[in-house]
C-alpha cells in the first residue's frame, strides 16, 4: 500500500556514508513501494521479518533514491541483538550509501560500540556488490576466520580457502562479522532485486536520458544500453563525455557499440582518438582494431601516441599503415623515426623493423 | 609398465649425444655447427621449457632461478674440425627497456666466457656471443647464467662464417631441420588402439579408464609429471565433484591444499605412480605433440617430438583424444572450434546483473586469463630481493608475498595461447615486482621466494566444437541429457579483470562471478568432433562456449570428461565405430559401462 509522504512525519534522511552526490537533501516525495522480508538470523525465532522499501522523489517529483529503515537482529553465539540502519539504493537497486541512529550504534562481537573506522568499512563492504560475503552461509564463516592477519601466510593456510578467509578478513570490520555479513546480505538480497524489476513501474523510460547524462558510471552503461541506434547520434557528446571520464568496462563497450557511420564522423574520430594516451590499454586495443571504420584523421592522430601502445597495438597499427602506405603522411614517417630511437619505449624496434622495410 | 624411466632417458639423452656427434661430423665439411640448447646433457639449475614451441619454434631452456642466477648448463660436442668459429645464441631479451636486461646470460667454451652477454635483444632472434678458436676435438660449452631472471636460450651455433642464421620465422624451421639433417617423418612409429595428447587430469582419467577395459593406449605429455594445472609444476588443486568416476578419479586427484602449496607433490607422487602402473599405457612424458594430420575428416597420425632430445615419434591409432588445454590435435587436424566470448545473443546467455563482465552484447577475444602461481617461505635469516625497474610498470605499487589463482592475467589485445609467453612473462613481471614491493616492509625481511611457476595455468583457450555446444543453458535448466556421461554441482564462476571497473587496481587480479546452481550434466556429444570422425575431446577444449566452460572446467569436471571418452573408446574398438555411433547406436551399453566404474 502507497502512503504519501504528507500522511507521515518527514523521517531524517541524513547519511552517514553516501556516495552519490547530495541526491538525499532534496527529497520531497516518500512512498511505499514495495516490502521484502529477510529470515531472522534469530534462531529462536522461526519469522521471517519484514522490510519496508520507500521510493524517494524530489521536489520536481522525479525518483532519485531507494530507501528502507531496517531494524534487524544481530546473532552471535545464540545472542542476538538489534541492529538499525538507514539503507539508500539507487535507481538501480546498487546500495549507495547507509546510515544510523543515534540512539542505536551498530555494535561488535560482545556488543561493543563501532568505532569510526569501523563505520567506514561497514560502506566500503556494502559498496562491493560482489563480496566475498555473497555466496557464503553464515555457518561457514563461524571458527573459520583466522585471528589476526599476521596469521596468514604459506605455512598455515589450513586449505579451504586461505585466500577467501584473507579477503574476509580483510573486507569486514574485526569483531564485527555477523553485522557485516546480515546487512550486507539485507543490502544485496531481495531488495535489490527487487528494486531493479521496479525500474520498469517508476518510469524507466522517462528517466533513459537522466541515466545517460548523470555521473555515476552505473547509471551511464545502464543509459548506453537502452540505446538505439539512432540515439548514439543523438546523444553523440555525452557518450563522448562518458567516454572520457568512465572506466574501461564501459569505453570498451562504447567502442563495440557506437555505429560505423558515427564513428567515422570527422568530429567523433577526432575526439575518441585524442584521448588515446588517457584511455586503458583494452580501449586502445579496440580504437586500432577499428581504424578501417574511423575518418582518416584517425592514423595520423595515433602517430602521434606510438609509445602509447602495446607490442601487439603496435604490430597491429603498423601492419595498417603496411596496407595503406598511401596514407603515411610526411608528419606520420617523422613520429615513426623519431620513436623508433626512443630508447624509453620498449617496442622501438618494431617501428625500426617496419622503416626498414617500407622505405 | 611401460614408461620411459630415468634409466632409458639418461640412455636416449647418451644416444642423442652421439647422434649430434655423428651430425657434426656431417656439418663439418659445412663449417657449421648447430646445438639445440634443451638438449645439453647437464642443464644444471636451467629448466626446459616447451609452452611456446608453435609460437617461437623450438623447446628453450631457461634461468628460472627467482633472482638467484642458476649452476651453468654444460654438454660436451667433438669437433673433427678445428679452427675459429663465430658463435651465435638464438635468445631474447624478454623485457625490453631502458633497463639493464634482466635475463642474461654468458656462453663458456672450454671454460673461457665467450666476450659478449646474451638476451638483450627485443623478440627471438640470433645474438652474437663471440669468436672461438676450437683447439681440441672435444669441447666443453657452458651457459652461465648472470642474473636468475629468467635468461632464456633457445640453440647455439657454431660457424667459420660470419653471417649470422635467418631470424625470419617462416625459414627458420627448415633452416634448422636441415642443419640437424632431420627427415621430413619421424624416424618411429608407434601403434595404439587409442592415442591420447595431453597428460592433465583428462587425459590420465582417460587413459587409466581406456586401459582399464584392455585397450592399448599411448598417453603423450610434455612436461615431466603428469596432471597439467594439478601437477606440482602448476599447483591448482582439484575442484568438483567425482560423478560416477570416484575410483578412476581417486587415483590422480589432489587434496584440496591452498593453491601454490608445496603438499602437490605428494599427489603428484601419487598420480605419476598410478598412471604407470598400468601395463598397457605406454606414457611418453616430455613428449610434445607438434602435429595432426587427418585425411577424409579421420585423423591419420600425431606427431611429437621430446622436449629435449629432438627425437620423434609419429602416433597411429584409430582414434585419438585431445586433452591438450589449447585443442591442438584438433587445430591441427581441422576440427572446427571456437575461440572468445559469444555474444549474448548466440547462445542466450546474458545474465542482466553482471551484463559485459559475463556476456558481451558483442562477441570479442576477452576470455578468462591464465595464472602463474608462487609461494614464499618465512625463515630465521634475513633476505635481501633487489628492485626491479623492469617489473614496475606491470606491479606499479602492488605489495605481495604470495599469490593466489586470482592472479590472473587476460587483456585483450592478447591470445591466450599465441601470447602465452608474453601472458607468462607479465605474471613473472607481476610476481617479482610486488614482492621485491613487499620486501620493503620491514615485516616481510625474513620472506624468500620459495618458488615461482614458470608454466602458464590456462584457464581458457580454444574449444573444439561437437555435436552439442554446452551452454549455460544447460546448466540453469539442468538439462538430463540422454546421453550425461559428466555431473557437477560446483557453481558456474567466470571471471573479469578487476581493472576493468577500476583502473587502480594492477591488471594481472581478477574477480569471480559465481552462479550457484543445483546439480548439471554435461552430454557425451559434447566431448567428440563434430566434423573429425575419429577425434575426442576431454578437458577445457571440450565442446562449449565462454559461459558454458564457467562451470564444468575444474579438474574433477575435466577428470570425468576424460574417463567418459575412455570409455567411449572402449565401446569404439568393440563395434570397430566412431565416437558418434557411441551415441547413435551403443548409448546403453556405454551407459552401462560408465555404471560399473563405481
Amino acid at each position: 500500500m502507497a502512503m504519501g509522504f504528507q500522511e507521515q512525519k518527514k523521517p531524517d534522511y541524513r547519511p552517514m556514508f553516501f556516495s552519490m552526490a547530495d541526491e538525499w537533501k532534496d527529497i520531497e516525495s516518500d512512498e511505499s513501494i514495495f516490502e521484502f522480508s529477510v529470515k531472522s538470523s534469530d534462531t529462536s525465532l522461526t519469522t521471517e521479518i519484514e522490510h519496508q522499501v520507500r521510493l524517494l522523489s524530489n521536489s520536481l517529483g522525479e525518483p532519485r533514491l531507494f530507501f528502507s529503515e531496517i531494524e534487524t537482529s544481530v546473532c552471535a553465539d545464540g545472542e542476538c541483538k538489534l541492529a538499525n540502519i538507514k539503507v539508500y539504493w539507487n535507481l538501480l537497486g546498487n546500495y549507495v550509501g547507509y546510515g544510523t541512529y543515534d540512539k542505536y550504534p551498530l555494535t561488535k562481537f560482545e556488543h561493543d560500540p563501532f568505532e569510526k573506522a569501523d563505520y567506514q568499512k561497514l560502506h566500503k563492504l556494502l559498496l562491493d556488490d560482489n563480496s566475498v560475503l555473497k555466496r557464503r552461509k553464515m555457518s561457514d564463516l563461524i571458527d573459520k576466520i583466522p585471528v589476526s592477519l599476521s596469521n596468514i601466510n604459506s605455512k598455515d593456510l589450513d586449505g579451504i580457502s586461505g585466500a577467501t578467509k584473507k579477503e574476509i578478513k580483510e573486507s569486514v570490520v574485526k569483531g564485527g562479522l555477523y553485522s557485516c555479513y546480515t546487512i550486507w546480505h539485507l543490502v544485496h538480497g531481495d531488495a535489490k532485486k527487487k528494486i531493479r524489476k521496479n525500474l520498469e513501474t517508476i518510469g524507466a523510460d522517462d528517466l533513459k536520458e537522466y541515466f545517460l547524462y548523470s555521473l555515476y558510471k552505473d547509471y551511464q552503461i545502464y543509459g548506453l544500453k537502452q540505446l538505439s541506434q539512432a540515439d548514439f547520434r543523438v546523444h553523440s557528446k555525452q557518450i563522448v563525455s562518458i567516454f572520457k571520464s568512465t572506466n574501461a568496462l564501459t569505453r570498451t563497450y562504447i567502442l563495440k557499440k557506437l555505429p560505423t557511420d558515427l564513428y567515422s564522423e570527422k568530429e567523433i574520430t577526432n575526439q575518441l582518438y585524442t584521448m588515446f594516451p588517457g584511455v586503458d590499454l583494452n580501449s586502445k586495443t579496440l580504437l586500432i582494431n577499428k581504424l578501417e571504420f574511423a575518418a582518416p584523421d584517425a592514423i595520423e592522430i595515433l602517430a602521434g601516441f606510438l609509445d602509447n601502445m602495446t607490442k601487439n597495438q603496435l604490430k597491429h597499427y603498423l601492419k595498417y599503415l603496411e596496407e595503406n602506405t598511401l596514407r603515411i603522411t610526411n608528419t606520420m614517417k617523422r613520429n615513426l623515426r623519431k620513436v623508433s630511437k626512443d630508447k624509453n619505449y620498449a617496442h622501438s624496434y618494431l617501428i625500426d623493423a617496419f622503416l626498414k622495410t617500407n622505405k | 609398465m611401460k614408461y620411459l624411466s630415468e634409466k632409458i632417458m639418461k640412455k636416449i639423452t647418451w644416444l642423442t649425444s652421439i647422434c649430434t656427434v655423428l651430425i657434426f661430423n656431417q656439418l663439418i665439411g659445412q663449417q657449421n655447427v648447430l646445438i639445440e640448447a634443451e638438449s645439453f646433457i647437464d642443464k644444471g639449475g636451467w629448466v626446459v621449457d616447451q609452452q611456446f614451441v608453435e609460437q617461437m619454434g623450438s623447446s628453450y631452456i631457461m634461468a628460472h632461478g627467482m633472482g638467484v642466477p642458476v649452476s651453468n648448463a654444460s654438454t660436451q660436442i667433438t669437433f673433427n674440425n678445428k679452427g675459429n668459429y663465430h658463435v651465435w645464441a638464438r635468445t631474447k631479451n624478454w623485457v625490453p627497456g631502458n633497463w639493464d636486461a634482466p635475463g642474461q646470460f654468458k656462453i663458456l667454451i672450454n671454460g673461457k666466457p665467450l666476450k659478449h652477454n646474451l638476451g638483450l635483444t627485443p623478440e627471438w632472434g640470433w645474438e652474437y656471443a663471440g669468436k672461438v678458436k676450437i683447439k681440441s676435438s672435444h669441447v666443453d660449452i657452458q651457459l652461465a647464467d648472470l642474473t636468475g631472471f629468467n635468461g632464456r636460450c633457445d640453440a647455439i651455433y657454431f660457424s667459420k662464417s660470419k653471417t649470422p642464421p635467418t631470424n625470419s620465422k617462416s625459414e627458420l624451421a627448415t633452416w634448422r631441420k636441415t642443419k640437424l639433417g632431420e627427415a621430413t617423418s619421424p624416424e618411429t612409429q608407434k601403434t595404439y588402439d587409442l592415442v591420447i595428447t595431453g597428460g592433465g587430469l583428462a587425459g590420465c582419467a582417460a587413459a587409466i579408464a581406456s586401459a582399464e577395459q584392455g585397450l592399448k593406449v599411448a598417453l603423450i605429455h610434455d612436461r615431466p609429471v603428469l596432471g597439467g594445472n594439478a601437477s606440482e609444476e602448476i599447483r591448482v588443486h582439484t575442484l568438483g565433484i567425482y560423478g560416477k568416476y570416484e575410483r578412476i578419479l581417486k587415483m590422480i586427484d589432489t587434496k584440496h591444499y591452498p593453491n601454490g602449496s608445496s603438499e602437490a607433490k605428494y599427489d603428484q607422487e601419487k598420480r605419476d605412480r598410478n598412471v604407470k602402473s598400468f601395463k598397457n599405457i605406454d606414457l611418453f612424458l616430455n613428449w610434445r605433440a607438434y602435429d595432426a594430420v587427418s585425411e577424409n575428416n579421420t585423423i591419420q597420425y600425431v606427431d611429437a617430438r621430446h622436449t629435449s632430445t629432438g627425437e620423434r615419434i609419429r602416433f597411429t591409432a584409430p582414434r585419438f583424444v585431445d586433452s591438450t588445454g589449447d585443442g591442438w590435435i584438433g587445430f591441427w587436424a581441422g576440427a572446427e572450434f571456437s575461440y572468445g566470448r559469444e555474444s549474448a545473443d548466440t547462445y542466450g546467455e546474458a545474465w542482466e546483473e553482471w551484463g559485459e563482465l559475463w556476456s558481451p552484447e558483442e562477441a570479442d577475444n576477452f576470455v578468462m586469463g591464465s595464472s602463474v602461481l608462487w609461494q614464499n617461505e618465512k625463515t630465521e635469516d634475513v633476505h635481501e630481493f633487489p628492485q626491479l625497474p623492469w617489473a614496475i610498470d606491470v606491479a606499479k605499487e602492488h605489495k605481495a608475498i604470495a599469490g593466489e589463482w586470482y592472479w590472473e592475467f587476460t587483456r585483450n589485445d592478447l591470445h591466450q595461447i599465441h601470447d602465452a609467453e608474453d601472458i607468462r612473462d607479465h605474471m613473472l613481471r607481476a610476481i617479482f615486482g610486488s614482492f621485491a614491493n613487499a620486501k620493503k616492509l620491514e615485516e616481510n625481511k625474513n620472506y624468500k621466494l620459495q618458488w615461482v611457476s614458470y608454466l602458464v595455468g590456462k584457464r581458457e583457450s580454444r574449444r573444439l566444437i561437437g555435436d552439442h555446444v554446452y551452454t549455460f543453458n544447460d546448466v540453469k535448466n539442468h538439462t538430463k541429457f540422454e546421453d550425461a556421461v559428466v555431473e557437477e554441482i560446483r557453481e558456474v564462476d567466470v571471471h573479469y579483470q578487476k581493472h576493468l571497473k577500476d583502473e587502480a587496481i594492477p591488471d594481472f587480479l581478477s574477480k569471480a562471478i559465481y552462479y550457484q546452481t543445483e546439480k548439471y550434466y554435461v552430454p557425451y556429444r559434447s566431448l567428440y568432433s563434430k566434423n573429425i570422425n575419429n577425434l575426442f575431446m576431454a578437458g577445457r577444449n571440450f565442446s562449449c562456449s565462454h559461459i558454458g566452460l564457467g562451470g564444468p572446467r575444474v579438474m574433477l569436471t575435466t577428470g570425468q570428461m576424460g574417463a567418459a571418452v575412455g570409455l567411449a573408446a572402449v565401446i569404439c574398438k568393440k563395434y570397430d565405430i566412431n565416437p558418434r555411433a557411441v551415441y547413435t547406436k551403443h548409448l546403453q551399453e556405454y551407459l552401462d559401462l560408465i555404471e560399473k566404474q563405481k
